[in-house]
């Protein structure tokens, strides 16, 4: 056997063996199962919770043609989102919003109106006071629904047919349509959903991937050195074989891992019960491109391997296991920047910091792959990023090998870079 | 042809000298000593001989050819700095290391099961090495070196923290790899076994080859500068006698260093002349002793 499998060999196994690595495994996937029947728990928390409508106070006679047209508006829909409870007034503005809000205290109304004179427009400016910071989509019902109540007065003494009227209270629905210039149509809404979320969490995923495993090769080759076996490993196999032989013996537990708890979610996700539950976020996970899961598997194993010699060649210069986490800081920053920079451009997969990071091996995997997931970058930007991607790692694979070969040989203080140069020169690797 | 051959090899670390102009052959069957001073390039030589680092200038052979993987897989390496895996088993970590060496998991395990009962240590098969006591872990890392039958041995100080009856074992076993024809580099400062197991040697000092040769021949070449003097009853004006330099009694007798080995007889003579003598000696010099005179001197 060669011995570049033989190190594969040991190192998988032993990983795959460890304690840590079973137990790392197992409780992901416990948190996997859990996560991925959240959704279906929360839908059944909420046919009893907060479809209803929620009840929101006004003091009773202020505009009352307003506050009728809006009670009109609400009974005639399906579900409403909010139903008007009037408070009796207290006499004066300060006496009746302390009466509201007493009324918030007592459960009573979840949030409450309160009428501002616009007497230039005629019509009043209205401030919906909310007990939660977050709920932005009644502000936005209450919103359609008084533009609604607005055109109803404006109307009102003009003839309209009935179908006038209903095309007058129809709220306008406007569905954005990614522009995909190669194929016909375009991403859905539904699809665009689950782009984000699926970019979203293969970003996140990958940056895990590559960083945690990358720690794995460092933090084992520097235990070897430490442990002294270092010194017989070299004299018994060739150190650029070694390397390589733990870079994929880790690949391939991570692989492992990642396959496994993977499998583990989507299974979950594909229970009867689920299903129902995640259609009913607008999830379809029929959705997913597989083109975009093949781009993500590659630009795992790529980012996996640029990191990963990285991540050895720094392991092989440092003789203490402490001394470790100070020295791999460097690449986890340049790490951690490719993947806020991924972050930021979520909501902005096009601006220019995305377009040119996604040119620089080291955030290629996050940004070409966000670039591809949410928006259209033409074919030869991606040849190109992936060319200069698979050139770096040639490089960094020769440097990280050349560094490693000098590194496990010098012990004590971690060398500057000149002293290293000085050692290789020296060694003669 | 001769296992290893080191011709003439250099190296330079910047403005440091390493190694400067070494030479010597080693037979099979033969130990060869590698003496010196911490400092004095005894690692890097063995690092060079086992192809970690490349001489600048000269040139070592391997029975007659250069260095090459298969140069590897024939070498076997007790390193000064122990090390193992300490949370891996035994079996696991010493058949991974004879299978790098070109040995089939079976071949290796066999051969590991056999050192552990030659060692009588069996039952460490499974066990890890970590919840070894030091001196069993000194003899894994024997096996380490071993396991895969090598033709080259480096022996780097092989018995340093043993207790005696471990050294006397791995000494025993050392000689009988010896005798089975394997070719070993050993290097020590305890000159006591170099005596006992090497045949030729050379003492480096600060890169320089300082001495260099058989062991009998080296030891010729000192002058033999001791008296040991052992008589009935007391001996007088020892002191006084030209070409004495010091005498120390002891319990036995006497200790004389002297000036020229003639000067031996006269101390016999005088002594005759006062008592029975019962024990007379002209020690020829211990390694120790030209350890220190040769590298010593020169560190004045």
């Amino acid at each position: 056997m060669n011995s570049l499998w033989i190190v594969t060999a040991f190192t998988l196994r032993n990983k795959l063996r460890s304690k840590a690595f079973i137990w790392s495994t197992a409780i992901l996937a416990v948190l996997l199962v859990v996560g991925a029947n959240l959704p279906y728990f929360l839908e059944r928390l909420n046919l009893g919770g907060s479809d209803e409508p929620k009840p929101v106070g006004y003091i009773e006679g202020a505009y009352p043609e307003v506050v009728q047209g809006l009670e009109a508006f609400y009974a005639r829909q399906e579900n409403p989102d909010i139903r008007l409870v009037a408070i009796p007034s207290g006499g004066s503005p300060q006496a009746d919003e302390a009466a509201l809000r007493q009324a918030v205290e007592d459960k009573t109304i979840k949030g409450y109106i309160l009428f501002a004179d616009r007497p230039e427009i005629g019509f009043p400016e209205v401030i919906y006071h909310s007990s939660s910071l977050m709920d932005f989509t009644v502000a936005e019902t209450l919103r359609i629904a008084l533009e609604s109540v607005k055109a109803e007065m404006v109307f009102r003494n003009v003839q309209l047919s009935d179908a006038e009227r209903a095309l007058l209270a129809a709220p306008v629905a406007v569905h954005t349509l990614l522009i995909d210039t190669g194929e016909e149509g375009g991403k859905t809404a539904a699809e665009q959903g689950v782009a984000i979320g699926l970019t979203y969490a293969i970003i996140i995923l990958l940056f895990m991937a590559v960083t945690i495993t990358g720690q794995l090769v460092a933090t084992e080759i520097t235990a070897e050195k430490s442990s002294r076996v270092m010194e017989l490993l070299i004299t018994s196999v060739k150190p650029l074989r070694q390397m390589f032989g733990k870079i994929l013996g880790t690949f391939t537990a991570g692989v492992i891992q990642i396959g496994l708890l993977v499998g583990v979610f989507v299974a979950n996700l594909m229970l009867p019960h689920n299903r129902g539950a995640l259609e009913a976020l607008g999830i379809r996970l029929d959705a997913v491109e597989p083109k975009l899961l093949i781009f993500a598997l590659f630009f795992y194993l790529t980012g996996y391997f640029l990191y990963a010699t990285l991540f050895a060649a720094i392991g092989s210069i440092v003789s203490r296991t402490e001394e470790l986490g100070q020295a791999l800081s460097p690449v986890m920053i340049l790490s951690i920047v490719g993947f806020y920079i991924a972050i930021f451009g979520l909501r902005n997969p096009e601006s220019p910091i995305v377009v040119i990071g996604s040119y620089i091996p080291f955030f290629t995997p996050f940004l070409m792959f966000e670039r591809i997931g949410l928006s259209d970058p033409p074919v030869w930007e991606i040849a190109l990023s992936i060319g200069i991607l698979l050139a770096s790692i040639l490089l960094f694979g020769w440097l990280a090998a050349k560094i490693y070969r000098t590194g496990v040989l010098m012990y004590g203080k971690r060398p500057s870079i000149k002293e290293l140069v000085k050692a290789m020169k020296a060694y003669k690797v | 042809m001769k296992p290893l051959v080191i011709e003439h090899i250099f190296k330079q670390y910047g403005e440091k000298t390493a190694v400067s102009d070494l030479s010597f052959e080693v037979s099979e069957g033969e130990i060869y000593g590698l003496l010196g001073a911490n400092g004095a390039g005894k690692t890097t030589t063995m690092r060079m001989i086992l192809g970690l680092i490349m001489p600048d200038r000269g040139e070592i052979r391997y029975y007659g050819k250069p260095y090459g993987s298969e140069q590897l897989r024939m070498m076997g390496y007790l390193p000064e700095e122990r090390g193992l895996y300490p949370k891996l088993k035994v079996s696991d970590q010493l058949i991974y290391l004879g299978q790098l060496r070109g040995m089939s998991r079976a071949e290796a395990d066999r051969s590991l099961r056999g050192w552990l009962e030659r060692f009588q240590i069996e039952e460490y098969y499974n066990r890890k090495v970590e919840e070894l006591s030091k001196g069993n872990q000194q003899k894994i890392q024997f096996i380490a070196a071993v396991i895969h039958r090598p033709k080259i041995l480096i022996l780097d100080e092989a018995f340093s923290g043993l207790d005696p009856v471990n050294v006397e074992l791995l000494k025993s076993t050392v000689k009988e790899l010896r005798d089975q024809g394997m070719c070993m580099v050993f290097s020590t400062h305890r000159m006591e076994h170099v005596e006992e197991l090497c045949r030729n040697i050379t003492i480096l000092d600060r890169s320089k080859t300082v001495l260099h040769g058989s062991l009998r021949e080296i030891k010729r070449r000192f002058p033999q500068e001791r008296v040991v003097l052992a008589t009935e009853g007391e001996v007088q004006g020892l002191e006084s006698l030209p070409g004495v330099r010091s005498v120390l009694r002891t319990e036995a007798g006497y200790e004389i260093r002297i000036e020229r080995e003639d000067v031996a007889q006269d101390i016999l003579r005088h002594a005759m002349a006062q008592a029975p003598v019962r024990r007379f000696e002209l020690m020829e010099p211990t390694l120790n002793e030209i350890f220190i005179k040769t590298v010593g001197e020169r560190n004045e």
